[in-house]
Protein backbone atom coordinates (compact mmCIF):
# COMPACT_ATOMS: atom_id res chain seq x y z
CA UNK A 1 0.00 0.00 0.00
CA UNK A 2 1.06 3.15 -0.90
CA UNK A 3 2.59 5.82 1.49
CA UNK A 4 -0.56 8.38 0.73
CA UNK A 5 -3.36 5.60 0.57
CA UNK A 6 -2.52 4.26 3.82
CA UNK A 7 -2.88 7.71 5.36
CA UNK A 8 -6.14 7.54 3.89
CA UNK A 9 -7.26 4.77 6.08
CA UNK A 10 -7.60 6.88 9.20
CA UNK A 11 -10.78 8.23 7.92
CA UNK A 12 -12.25 4.23 7.32
CA UNK A 13 -10.40 3.75 10.72
CA UNK A 14 -12.35 6.71 12.56
CA UNK A 15 -15.09 5.34 10.92
CA UNK A 16 -14.63 1.46 11.99
CA UNK A 17 -14.64 0.18 8.38
CA UNK A 18 -11.57 -1.58 8.42
CA UNK A 19 -11.53 -5.22 9.27
CA UNK A 20 -8.47 -8.09 9.22
CA UNK A 21 -5.65 -7.08 7.60
CA UNK A 22 -6.49 -4.07 6.34
CA UNK A 23 -6.92 -3.21 10.23
CA UNK A 24 -4.01 -4.91 11.62
CA UNK A 25 -1.90 -2.99 9.00
CA UNK A 26 -3.12 0.60 9.89
CA UNK A 27 -2.32 -0.35 13.42
CA UNK A 28 0.66 -0.55 12.87
CA UNK A 29 1.18 2.09 10.75
CA UNK A 30 -0.66 4.30 13.45
CA UNK A 31 1.21 3.16 16.63
CA UNK A 32 4.89 5.04 14.06
CA UNK A 33 2.78 7.67 12.61
CA UNK A 34 1.54 11.03 14.70
CA UNK A 35 0.10 12.57 12.03
CA UNK A 36 -2.29 9.86 11.11
CA UNK A 37 -2.69 9.56 15.13
CA UNK A 38 -3.95 13.12 14.70
CA UNK A 39 -5.90 12.68 12.09
CA UNK A 40 -7.60 10.12 13.81
CA UNK A 41 -8.20 11.73 16.74
CA UNK A 42 -10.18 14.74 15.24
CA UNK A 43 -11.65 12.08 12.86
CA UNK A 44 -13.00 10.74 15.77
CA UNK A 45 -14.62 13.60 17.06
CA UNK A 46 -16.28 14.25 13.77
CA UNK A 47 -17.53 10.67 13.93
CA UNK A 48 -18.81 11.14 17.32
CA UNK A 49 -20.55 14.09 16.03
CA UNK A 50 -22.73 11.89 14.03
CA UNK A 51 -23.68 9.86 16.24
CA UNK A 52 -26.08 12.61 17.26
CA UNK A 53 -27.71 12.79 14.01
CA UNK A 54 -30.01 9.90 15.23
CA UNK A 55 -33.57 9.30 17.17
CA UNK A 56 -32.61 9.19 20.47
CA UNK A 57 -35.65 7.67 22.29
CA UNK A 58 -35.09 6.76 26.01
CA UNK A 59 -33.53 3.77 26.17
CA UNK A 60 -35.44 1.03 28.62
CA UNK A 61 -34.68 1.87 32.17
CA UNK A 62 -33.81 -1.82 32.94
CA UNK A 63 -30.56 -1.10 30.92
CA UNK A 64 -28.88 1.52 33.36
CA UNK A 65 -29.48 -1.12 36.42
CA UNK A 66 -28.15 -4.32 34.21
CA UNK A 67 -24.90 -1.94 33.27
CA UNK A 68 -24.54 -0.89 36.76
CA UNK A 69 -25.01 -4.26 38.16
CA UNK A 70 -22.31 -6.12 36.08
CA UNK A 71 -20.09 -3.73 36.44
CA UNK A 72 -20.12 -3.58 39.96
CA UNK A 73 -19.68 -7.44 39.32
CA UNK A 74 -16.51 -6.65 37.08
CA UNK A 75 -15.09 -4.65 39.98
CA UNK A 76 -11.07 -7.02 40.10
CA UNK A 77 -11.48 -5.94 36.32
CA UNK A 78 -10.55 -2.44 37.86
CA UNK A 79 -7.65 -1.45 38.96
CA UNK A 80 -8.08 1.12 42.19
CA UNK A 81 -5.04 3.43 41.79
CA UNK A 82 -2.92 4.15 44.97
CA UNK A 83 -2.82 7.68 46.36
CA UNK A 84 1.08 7.53 45.76
CA UNK A 85 1.79 9.12 42.16
CA UNK A 86 4.58 7.60 41.18
CA UNK A 87 3.61 4.26 41.71
CA UNK A 88 2.14 1.91 39.20
CA UNK A 89 1.63 -1.97 40.43
CA UNK A 90 2.84 -4.90 38.48
CA UNK A 91 -0.71 -6.13 38.46
CA UNK A 92 -2.23 -2.79 36.94
CA UNK A 93 0.67 -2.97 34.61
CA UNK A 94 -0.34 -6.77 33.53
CA UNK A 95 -3.86 -5.76 33.22
CA UNK A 96 -3.46 -2.17 31.27
CA UNK A 97 -1.33 -4.53 29.06
CA UNK A 98 -3.85 -7.47 28.54
CA UNK A 99 -6.63 -4.95 27.89
CA UNK A 100 -5.11 -3.26 25.09
CA UNK A 101 -4.51 -6.51 23.07
CA UNK A 102 -8.24 -7.57 23.86
CA UNK A 103 -9.55 -4.06 22.51
CA UNK A 104 -7.57 -3.41 19.93
CA UNK A 105 -7.97 0.75 19.88
CA UNK A 106 -4.51 1.38 18.82
CA UNK A 107 -4.93 5.03 18.99
CA UNK A 108 -5.42 4.73 22.98
CA UNK A 109 -2.60 2.11 23.24
CA UNK A 110 -0.31 4.07 20.67
CA UNK A 111 3.09 3.30 20.58
CA UNK A 112 2.16 -0.12 21.88
CA UNK A 113 5.43 -1.56 22.64
CA UNK A 114 8.40 0.45 24.50
CA UNK A 115 6.36 2.94 25.17
CA UNK A 116 3.74 1.03 26.77
CA UNK A 117 5.29 2.20 30.16
CA UNK A 118 5.34 5.93 29.59
CA UNK A 119 1.71 5.84 28.46
CA UNK A 120 0.72 4.14 31.34
CA UNK A 121 2.41 6.22 33.81
CA UNK A 122 1.13 9.46 31.37
CA UNK A 123 -2.03 8.05 32.05
CA UNK A 124 -1.96 7.42 35.46
CA UNK A 125 -0.66 10.92 36.73
CA UNK A 126 -3.39 12.58 34.17
CA UNK A 127 -6.04 10.83 35.79
CA UNK A 128 -4.48 11.22 39.17
CA UNK A 129 -4.14 15.15 38.45
CA UNK A 130 -7.92 15.63 37.23
CA UNK A 131 -8.65 13.58 40.35
CA UNK A 132 -7.07 16.14 42.33
CA UNK A 133 -8.54 18.52 41.28
CA UNK A 134 -11.70 17.41 42.76
CA UNK A 135 -10.33 16.70 45.85
CA UNK A 136 -11.20 18.55 49.02
CA UNK A 137 -7.96 18.31 50.28
CA UNK A 138 -5.72 19.93 47.43
CA UNK A 139 -5.34 23.27 46.96
CA UNK A 140 -5.88 25.27 44.16
CA UNK A 141 -4.17 28.55 42.83
CA UNK A 142 -4.63 30.36 39.98
CA UNK A 143 -2.50 30.74 36.71
CA UNK A 144 -1.44 34.02 34.81
CA UNK A 145 -1.30 33.47 31.30
CA UNK A 146 -3.25 30.33 30.47
CA UNK A 147 -6.65 29.09 31.60
CA UNK A 148 -5.76 26.61 34.56
CA UNK A 149 -5.19 25.77 37.69
CA UNK A 150 -2.19 24.70 39.91
CA UNK A 151 -3.19 21.62 42.03
CA UNK A 152 -1.22 20.73 45.17
CA UNK A 153 -1.79 18.54 47.97
CA UNK A 154 -1.88 19.72 50.91
CA UNK A 155 -0.21 16.54 52.60
CA UNK A 156 2.51 16.00 50.06
CA UNK A 157 3.08 18.86 48.66
CA UNK A 158 3.47 17.34 45.29
CA UNK A 159 1.76 19.65 42.96
CA UNK A 160 0.28 19.50 39.23
CA UNK A 161 -0.82 22.13 36.66
CA UNK A 162 -3.63 21.18 35.18
CA UNK A 163 -4.03 23.98 31.43
CA UNK A 164 -6.88 24.18 28.86
CA UNK A 165 -6.04 24.64 25.27
CA UNK A 166 -2.23 25.29 25.84
CA UNK A 167 -0.75 25.68 22.15
CA UNK A 168 1.75 22.87 21.39
CA UNK A 169 5.27 24.01 21.80
CA UNK A 170 6.94 25.32 18.65
CA UNK A 171 9.25 22.49 16.97
CA UNK A 172 12.60 22.28 18.56
CA UNK A 173 11.27 24.08 21.93
CA UNK A 174 9.79 22.38 25.08
CA UNK A 175 7.80 24.15 27.66
CA UNK A 176 9.69 23.85 31.13
CA UNK A 177 7.78 23.98 34.41
CA UNK A 178 9.71 25.57 37.34
CA UNK A 179 9.18 25.89 41.35
CA UNK A 180 10.69 28.72 42.13
CA UNK A 181 11.25 29.79 45.78
CA UNK A 182 12.47 33.35 46.13
CA UNK A 183 15.31 33.23 43.69
CA UNK A 184 15.90 30.05 43.86
CA UNK A 185 14.32 28.26 40.14
CA UNK A 186 14.09 24.30 40.49
CA UNK A 187 13.02 22.34 36.94
CA UNK A 188 9.88 20.60 37.64
CA UNK A 189 9.41 18.87 34.60
CA UNK A 190 9.03 19.22 30.47
CA UNK A 191 6.05 18.78 28.41
CA UNK A 192 4.54 19.59 25.52
CA UNK A 193 1.29 21.14 25.50
CA UNK A 194 -1.45 20.84 22.89
CA UNK A 195 -4.94 19.45 23.08
CA UNK A 196 -7.81 19.79 24.94
CA UNK A 197 -6.35 19.69 28.07
CA UNK A 198 -2.31 19.86 29.33
CA UNK A 199 -1.57 18.02 32.63
CA UNK A 200 1.66 18.20 34.11
CA UNK A 201 2.62 16.70 37.58
CA UNK A 202 5.62 18.65 38.45
CA UNK A 203 8.89 16.40 39.40
CA UNK A 204 9.08 18.37 42.61
CA UNK A 205 7.43 19.60 45.55
CA UNK A 206 5.53 22.77 45.75
CA UNK A 207 6.26 24.39 49.51
CA UNK A 208 4.74 27.22 51.30
CA UNK A 209 4.97 30.16 49.54
CA UNK A 210 6.48 29.13 46.11
CA UNK A 211 4.86 29.90 42.31
CA UNK A 212 4.99 27.39 39.73
CA UNK A 213 6.07 29.45 36.58
CA UNK A 214 6.11 28.02 32.63
CA UNK A 215 9.08 28.90 30.35
CA UNK A 216 9.51 27.50 26.13
CA UNK A 217 12.74 26.45 26.37
CA UNK A 218 14.94 24.75 24.20
CA UNK A 219 14.21 21.12 23.52
CA UNK A 220 15.45 18.75 25.89
CA UNK A 221 15.11 21.23 28.77
CA UNK A 222 17.55 23.78 30.53
CA UNK A 223 18.81 23.84 34.28
CA UNK A 224 17.92 27.55 34.54
CA UNK A 225 15.10 29.48 32.82
CA UNK A 226 16.40 31.54 29.99
CA UNK A 227 13.28 33.41 29.11
CA UNK A 228 10.59 34.97 31.02
CA UNK A 229 7.63 33.22 32.00
CA UNK A 230 4.74 32.36 29.98
CA UNK A 231 2.94 31.13 32.72
CA UNK A 232 2.47 31.95 36.46
CA UNK A 233 0.84 30.87 39.34
CA UNK A 234 -0.25 32.31 42.53
CA UNK A 235 1.65 32.39 45.76
CA UNK A 236 1.17 28.43 46.86
CA UNK A 237 0.00 29.13 50.60
CA UNK B 1 -26.86 10.54 43.61
CA UNK B 2 -26.16 12.22 47.01
CA UNK B 3 -22.32 13.28 45.80
CA UNK B 4 -23.43 15.44 43.40
CA UNK B 5 -21.29 14.41 40.64
CA UNK B 6 -23.43 16.36 38.03
CA UNK B 7 -20.55 19.53 37.70
CA UNK B 8 -17.59 17.31 37.03
CA UNK B 9 -16.54 17.53 33.22
CA UNK B 10 -16.77 14.22 31.36
CA UNK B 11 -13.00 13.77 31.83
CA UNK B 12 -12.97 13.78 35.65
CA UNK B 13 -15.78 11.31 35.54
CA UNK B 14 -13.83 9.11 33.61
CA UNK B 15 -11.19 9.48 36.07
CA UNK B 16 -13.10 8.22 38.53
CA UNK B 17 -14.70 5.31 37.25
CA UNK B 18 -10.56 3.94 36.39
CA UNK B 19 -10.97 4.29 40.36
CA UNK B 20 -13.61 1.81 39.91
CA UNK B 21 -16.66 4.59 41.15
CA UNK B 22 -19.72 2.95 40.24
CA UNK B 23 -21.90 6.59 41.04
CA UNK B 24 -19.21 8.16 38.15
CA UNK B 25 -20.40 5.22 35.90
CA UNK B 26 -23.66 6.01 36.72
CA UNK B 27 -23.62 9.60 35.75
CA UNK B 28 -21.55 8.78 32.65
CA UNK B 29 -24.41 6.78 31.59
CA UNK B 30 -27.13 9.58 31.96
CA UNK B 31 -25.17 11.73 29.94
CA UNK B 32 -24.67 9.62 27.44
CA UNK B 33 -27.11 6.63 27.47
CA UNK B 34 -29.42 8.18 25.46
CA UNK B 35 -27.77 9.21 22.54
CA UNK B 36 -25.24 5.96 22.56
CA UNK B 37 -28.89 3.95 22.08
CA UNK B 38 -30.19 6.08 19.56
CA UNK B 39 -26.86 5.39 17.93
CA UNK B 40 -26.98 1.79 18.57
CA UNK B 41 -30.26 1.41 17.24
CA UNK B 42 -29.72 3.02 14.24
CA UNK B 43 -26.76 0.77 13.18
CA UNK B 44 -28.50 -2.35 14.72
CA UNK B 45 -31.63 -1.44 13.76
CA UNK B 46 -32.95 -4.28 16.60
CA UNK B 47 -33.90 -3.05 20.55
CA UNK B 48 -32.65 -6.09 21.64
CA UNK B 49 -29.73 -6.18 19.95
CA UNK B 50 -29.23 -1.77 20.44
CA UNK B 51 -29.53 -2.72 24.69
CA UNK B 52 -26.67 -5.33 23.85
CA UNK B 53 -24.33 -3.13 21.99
CA UNK B 54 -25.09 -0.18 24.46
CA UNK B 55 -24.53 -2.69 27.65
CA UNK B 56 -20.83 -3.89 26.17
CA UNK B 57 -20.02 -0.43 25.55
CA UNK B 58 -20.51 0.41 28.93
CA UNK B 59 -18.64 -2.24 30.18
CA UNK B 60 -16.11 -1.49 27.93
CA UNK B 61 -15.77 2.21 29.38
CA UNK B 62 -15.85 0.76 32.99
CA UNK B 63 -12.80 -2.18 32.17
CA UNK B 64 -10.48 0.36 30.52
CA UNK B 65 -11.04 3.89 31.50
CA UNK B 66 -7.53 3.88 32.99
CA UNK B 67 -6.83 3.67 29.56
CA UNK B 68 -8.12 7.04 28.68
CA UNK B 69 -5.63 10.31 27.83
CA UNK B 70 -7.68 13.47 28.92
CA UNK B 71 -4.86 15.28 27.03
CA UNK B 72 -5.87 12.92 23.49
CA UNK B 73 -9.40 13.05 23.23
CA UNK B 74 -12.79 14.14 24.46
CA UNK B 75 -14.09 11.62 27.08
CA UNK B 76 -17.41 11.76 24.73
CA UNK B 77 -15.57 11.25 22.12
CA UNK B 78 -14.02 8.12 23.73
CA UNK B 79 -17.12 6.61 25.23
CA UNK B 80 -19.54 7.18 21.68
CA UNK B 81 -16.23 5.28 19.97
CA UNK B 82 -16.46 2.71 22.05
CA UNK B 83 -20.51 2.27 21.65
CA UNK B 84 -19.90 2.59 17.68
CA UNK B 85 -17.12 -0.40 17.87
CA UNK B 86 -19.65 -2.91 19.80
CA UNK B 87 -22.94 -1.84 17.70
CA UNK B 88 -20.99 -2.51 14.40
CA UNK B 89 -19.85 -5.57 15.60
CA UNK B 90 -23.21 -6.86 16.29
CA UNK B 91 -24.16 -5.97 12.98
CA UNK B 92 -21.78 -7.35 11.31
CA UNK B 93 -22.51 -10.84 13.10
CA UNK B 94 -25.78 -10.92 13.32
CA UNK B 95 -27.18 -9.51 9.77
CA UNK B 96 -24.44 -10.76 7.11
CA UNK B 97 -26.85 -8.80 4.56
CA UNK B 98 -27.74 -5.15 5.15
CA UNK B 99 -29.34 -4.42 2.10
CA UNK B 100 -32.17 -2.27 3.11
CA UNK B 101 -32.42 1.42 3.55
CA UNK B 102 -30.78 2.91 6.64
CA UNK B 103 -33.05 5.52 7.17
CA UNK B 104 -33.66 5.37 10.98
CA UNK B 105 -37.56 4.47 12.29
CA UNK B 106 -38.84 7.88 13.05
CA UNK B 107 -39.93 7.93 17.20
CA UNK B 108 -42.68 9.81 18.61
CA UNK B 109 -41.94 12.10 21.57
CA UNK B 110 -44.50 13.59 23.52
CA UNK B 111 -42.44 15.31 25.96
CA UNK B 112 -40.26 18.14 24.90
CA UNK B 113 -37.21 18.02 27.82
CA UNK B 114 -34.75 20.45 28.05
CA UNK B 115 -32.24 17.27 27.18
CA UNK B 116 -34.57 17.08 23.96
CA UNK B 117 -33.89 20.31 22.79
CA UNK B 118 -30.28 19.95 23.09
CA UNK B 119 -30.37 16.60 21.19
CA UNK B 120 -32.34 18.29 18.48
CA UNK B 121 -29.84 21.09 18.07
CA UNK B 122 -27.18 19.30 17.79
CA UNK B 123 -28.71 17.07 15.22
CA UNK B 124 -29.35 19.64 13.08
CA UNK B 125 -26.23 21.16 13.32
CA UNK B 126 -24.52 17.59 12.12
CA UNK B 127 -27.42 17.26 9.63
CA UNK B 128 -26.45 20.57 8.21
CA UNK B 129 -23.14 19.91 8.01
CA UNK B 130 -23.51 16.80 5.85
CA UNK B 131 -25.92 18.31 3.42
CA UNK B 132 -22.99 20.67 2.46
CA UNK B 133 -21.31 17.56 1.34
CA UNK B 134 -21.19 16.28 -2.33
CA UNK B 135 -24.04 13.01 -2.54
CA UNK B 136 -21.00 10.49 -3.34
CA UNK B 137 -19.15 11.98 0.19
CA UNK B 138 -21.74 11.63 2.18
CA UNK B 139 -23.31 8.26 1.19
CA UNK B 140 -20.03 6.41 1.96
CA UNK B 141 -19.37 8.23 5.41
CA UNK B 142 -23.40 6.94 6.43
CA UNK B 143 -23.15 3.91 4.85
CA UNK B 144 -19.73 3.17 6.83
CA UNK B 145 -21.17 5.25 10.34
CA UNK B 146 -24.41 3.91 10.27
CA UNK B 147 -24.23 1.10 8.41
CA UNK B 148 -21.53 -0.99 9.37
CA UNK B 149 -19.94 -1.06 5.74
CA UNK B 150 -16.16 -1.85 6.19
CA UNK B 151 -14.38 -0.52 3.14
CA UNK B 152 -14.02 -3.45 1.27
CA UNK B 153 -17.93 -4.05 1.58
CA UNK B 154 -18.81 -0.20 0.14
CA UNK B 155 -16.89 -0.88 -2.72
CA UNK B 156 -18.85 -4.11 -3.58
CA UNK B 157 -21.54 -1.94 -2.62
CA UNK B 158 -21.73 0.67 -4.55
CA UNK B 159 -19.26 -0.62 -7.70
CA UNK B 160 -16.38 1.12 -7.36
CA UNK B 161 -12.79 0.73 -6.91
CA UNK B 162 -11.63 0.54 -3.25
CA UNK B 163 -8.96 2.89 -3.78
CA UNK B 164 -12.21 5.52 -4.57
CA UNK B 165 -14.00 4.72 -0.98
CA UNK B 166 -10.58 5.40 0.78
CA UNK B 167 -10.57 8.90 -0.79
CA UNK B 168 -14.62 9.63 -0.69
CA UNK B 169 -14.21 8.95 3.25
CA UNK B 170 -11.49 10.98 3.52
CA UNK B 171 -12.20 14.11 1.54
CA UNK B 172 -15.67 13.69 3.76
CA UNK B 173 -14.59 13.47 7.08
CA UNK B 174 -11.82 15.97 6.20
CA UNK B 175 -15.26 18.44 4.83
CA UNK B 176 -17.22 17.72 8.13
CA UNK B 177 -14.26 18.69 10.20
CA UNK B 178 -13.79 21.87 8.34
CA UNK B 179 -18.01 22.10 8.74
CA UNK B 180 -17.81 21.13 12.51
CA UNK B 181 -15.04 23.12 13.46
CA UNK B 182 -16.73 26.04 12.24
CA UNK B 183 -19.23 25.77 14.54
CA UNK B 184 -18.26 26.09 18.43
CA UNK B 185 -19.42 23.32 20.19
CA UNK B 186 -19.48 23.67 23.75
CA UNK B 187 -17.62 26.89 23.58
CA UNK B 188 -15.37 24.83 22.83
CA UNK B 189 -12.01 25.08 20.34
CA UNK B 190 -11.31 22.69 17.81
CA UNK B 191 -8.33 22.07 16.44
CA UNK B 192 -6.98 23.49 13.08
CA UNK B 193 -7.65 20.80 10.69
CA UNK B 194 -4.54 19.18 9.12
CA UNK B 195 -4.31 18.09 5.51
CA UNK B 196 -2.84 15.23 4.55
CA UNK B 197 0.19 15.34 2.12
Amino acid sequence: MGRAEIHELSAAYALDALEGNDLEAFEEHLARCAECRENVTTFQRVAAELAYDVDAPEPPAALRNRILDQAASERPKVVPLPRRRWAFPVAAAAAVAAGIAAVGLAFWAADLSQQLDDVQAEQHRANEALIALIDPSASHFALEGADGVLVVDAETAEGSLVISGLESAPSEKTYEAWVIEGDQAVPAGLFSGGGNQTVVPLTVPVPEGAIVAVTVEQAGGVDQPTQQPIITSEQAA
Amino acid sequence: MGRGLAHLSDEALVALVARADEEALAELYDRFGRVAYGLALRIVRDPALAEDAVQEGFLAVWGSATRFVAERAKASTWILTLIHRRAVDLVRREQPRRAEPLDAVPHESGDDTEEEAWLRLRRGRVQEALKGLPDKQREALELAYYGGFTQSELADRLGEPLGTIKSRMFSGLASLREALAEEEFEEEQWEEPRSTS
